[in-house]
């Protein structure tokens, strides 16, 4: 019966995302919105990656929400998890020499990935949230290659973790008090396709970057304590 | 001029700002709180007159709608962003010494993204913008109801948790279709060329918001998390997810029926389905023995008035609506605050336990009883004005379905009026001494200002008919609706 229900409830949810899809063409531009985003972004906006000028910019508002909504997750999963006093800590076995060199090898170079993907995301494809998950899985690798890890320093993600969030809102504020509007892309925009272009988009991006890499891993950490 | 977009940006910054301060004081938490919430309030106060000769759009980013985002500050948004404000901030000053356990910068940075949440799903004007509000809404809400981690909380929040996505994915996949039929995902534009999409889906989408959103408005048949998940939460938190949780999602609903759909076809099937919502939620209520169980039903009561008075689609009827909402924020949001520390007392939420407890808490229990009075509709408290403005509108639509469903109405009146003079009578009752004494100041306050309120406006409701008038007006007028949005070029 529970299997029947949920059976049911996976192709209502399968058809419904499959005639949302039916109605989108591919490639074509049948809406106005789209067509003024693909035409005016990079005019407006100085981000030659269009994905992120929407992101960021037309949409910069959701974004908002949506980083807060994974912030929300991370506490929310942080405040259930929550102990009076540290648990027992189960014995893990201890990883290899190979798996332990690997990652201290690989680590940084994940990190400069992320760092990468994050810091272009608006001339590249990714952006704050694919760098950041990338960045987190460099700490998840160093859980668990690591040879007597007992959690990371906590209070210096909490400081990441608001401090950027802070910034993506004090930058919006900076717009509400220059332009008027909550936001605003106020800096100069400078030559597209350049790594200082695109106004307060890359400062937004890298503020997420970093944001989303010390939620996940903030998220890894909680999960790994407490079971 | 203040801009609306700080009701969501500051509770926002708050949040984010907690965990530094909880470096200094874990303790500071709850005064940043407050004052975020008292800021709040405070830029609704300087809004309401501006807002009541024009409706403000903003637009974020300084792109014009639809190709940015835009906030819709009208008299009816700004009406829900007042009370979310007013409720949210006395219900923060009750915290500072109700909130003792647990990890407390965590509840006040809940906390701040719940208001933060409400207040985005009233002032958008965009329904991806909504949807992501309405997200944080419910994300921290299943994270407080669980707050409390005994079996109870978590096992609500858990069950709030599964309902809750579900509804959330029924929403994304409406916001799916919409978007794929009309190319846009603000609500002004897509009201303007809703009737020149002809195809089923749209239907169905509109079935997938008004089930997603239902969930969280709390109507029949949507409703089995409500009852957990209010009594088992913090006392603070069932005063706010009633007081205006529930209301934001029934807020959702009407947006999307009135403006979004313009499906006036469908209000005679939502006003019998708050009347169901109605006569359900009185008569589980009237059975309960937990105090905060009695009166989580008896929300999804009030739920189903509010529902069946904006169905009846008139302007004076929805004027009524909103005027129940008004008068169930203050009055549930009361009850719920009184019970927390009578529930604190006595450490059960049982009705028998709480004997004689009228004697031992006199304020907090006479603040109760003017709750209770005025939840069901007694003058010349605030529920008096707003049932009647609600059944006298229904009797002058000169309907017969209308006139039937009026008669449902009050028959939900009278098993309100059982309850909860079965209720008052245990908690009145003559007693032997315990030593159980009167709740801290931080709890009367608030408790008193709600009484107060209840009384002044129930005797006085003059003072804000005018502007549920222009909200209600508000809300019928779609084509001023999209003129202000679309034409603020």
């Amino acid at each position: 019966m529970r299997k029947a229900v949920s059976f049911i409830l996976v192709v209502i949810i399968a058809i419904g995302i499959g005639l949302s899809l039916q109605e989108v063409p591919f490639g074509k531009t049948k809406s106005e919105v789209r067509k003024y985003c693909l035409e005016k972004g990079i005019e407006q906006t100085g981000a030659t990656n269009i994905v992120t000028s929407v992101v960021v910019n037309y949409r910069g508002f959701d974004t908002l929400g949506e980083v807060t909504v994974l912030f929300l997750a991370a506490i929310g999963l942080s405040a259930i998890l929550y102990r009076e006093k540290e648990g027992e800590r189960k014995n893990r076995r201890r990883s290899s020499l190979i798996l332990y060199t690997g990652c201290k090898f690989l680590f940084p170079l994940i990190l400069l990935f992320g760092a990468y993907i994050f810091i272009h995301g608006h001339l590249t494809p990714g952006g704050g949230f694919q760098g950041g998950a990338i960045v987190a899985s460099g700490f998840l690798l160093v859980i668990l290659g690591s040879r007597s890890w007992w959690g990371f320093n906590r209070s210096k993600m909490k400081i990441t973790e608001s401090l950027s969030g802070l910034i993506f809102v004090v930058v919006g504020l900076l717009g509400l008090l220059y332009g008027g509007h909550f936001l605003l892309n106020y800096l100069p925009k400078g030559i597209p396709n350049e790594l200082f272009s695109a106004g307060i988009i890359p400062i937004i991006y890298i503020a997420i970057g970093f944001k989303v890499g010390s939620e996940i891993t903030g998220i890894i950490d909680d999960m790994i304590r407490s079971g | 001029m203040v801009n609306p977009v700080l009701l969501i940006v500051i509770p926002l910054g708050g949040a984010f700002a907690i965990p530094l301060f909880a470096f200094i004081s874990k303790h500071l938490s709850k005064y940043i709180s407050m004052i975020v919430a008292l800021a709040m309030l405070i830029i609704v106060g300087v809004l309401i007159p501006a807002v009541s000769k024009n409706p403000i759009v903003v637009k974020i980013g300084g792109f014009r709608p639809p190709f940015g985002i835009n906030l819709v500050v009208s008299p009816f948004s700004l009406f829900f962003a007042g009370i979310v404000s007013l409720v949210g901030f006395l219900v923060s000053i009750y915290a500072i010494k109700y909130i003792q356990k647990g990890d407390i910068d965590k509840y006040h940075l809940l906390f701040l993204l719940f208001l933060a949440g409400s207040v985005g799903v009233v002032l958008t004007g965009d329904i991806f913008n909504m949807f992501v509000f309405f997200e944080i809404l419910c994300i921290s809400s299943y994270a407080l109801v669980a707050y409390n981690r005994d079996k109870d909380g978590v096992e609500a929040g858990i069950k709030y948790l599964i309902q809750g996505s579900v509804g959330s994915a029924f929403i994304l996949i409406g916001i799916g279709l919409i978007y794929g039929l009309c190319g846009s995902l603000n609500m002004a534009d897509i009201a303007n060329q809703i009737h020149s999409v002809n195809s089923p889906l749209l239907f169905l989408a509109l079935f997938l918001f008004i089930t997603g959103f239902g969930i969280e408005g709390a109507i029949f048949p949507l409703n089995a998390w409500l009852p957990d998940a209010h009594s088992s939460a913090p006392s603070t938190i069932s005063a706010v997810l009633s007081g205006f949780a529930i209301e934001v999602g029934i807020y959702a609903v009407v947006r999307f029926v009135w403006t979004v759909f313009g499906a006036s076809n469908l209000l005679h099937f939502l006003a019998g389905l708050g009347i169901l919502t109605l006569l359900i939620g009185e008569l589980s209520a009237f059975k309960q023995n937990d105090i905060k169980r009695l009166l989580a039903y008896s929300s999804i009561g009030q739920i189903g008035l509010i529902l069946f008075a904006i169905s009846i689609g008139t302007a004076e009827s929805i004027s009524g609506g909103l005027f129940q909402v008004l008068s169930h924020a203050l009055s549930k949001a009361l009850l719920f605050l009184a019970a927390g520390y009578m529930i604190w007392k006595v450490s059960s939420r049982k009705i028998e336990e709480m004997k004689g407890i009228g004697v031992r808490m006199p304020i907090t229990s006479f603040c109760f009883l003017i709750g209770a009075f005025s939840l069901v509709g007694l003058p010349p408290f605030i529920g008096f004005p707003s049932k009647f403005i609600i059944i006298k509108s229904a009797l002058l639509t000169h309907q017969a379905y209308f006139y039937f469903l009026v008669g449902a109405v009050l028959l939900g009146t009278v098993i309100e009026i059982s309850y909860f003079f079965k209720l008052l009578q245990g908690i009145f009752s003559k007693t032997e001494e315990t030593g159980i004494d009167e709740a801290p100041l931080t709890a009367l306050v608030p408790m008193v200002i709600l009484t107060l309120l209840i009384v002044g406006i129930g005797v006085y409701p003059q003072a804000i008919n005018q502007f549920l008038h222009l909200a209600s007006h508000n809300l019928i007028d779609k084509m001023g609706y999209i003129e202000q949005v679309l034409g603020a070029l």
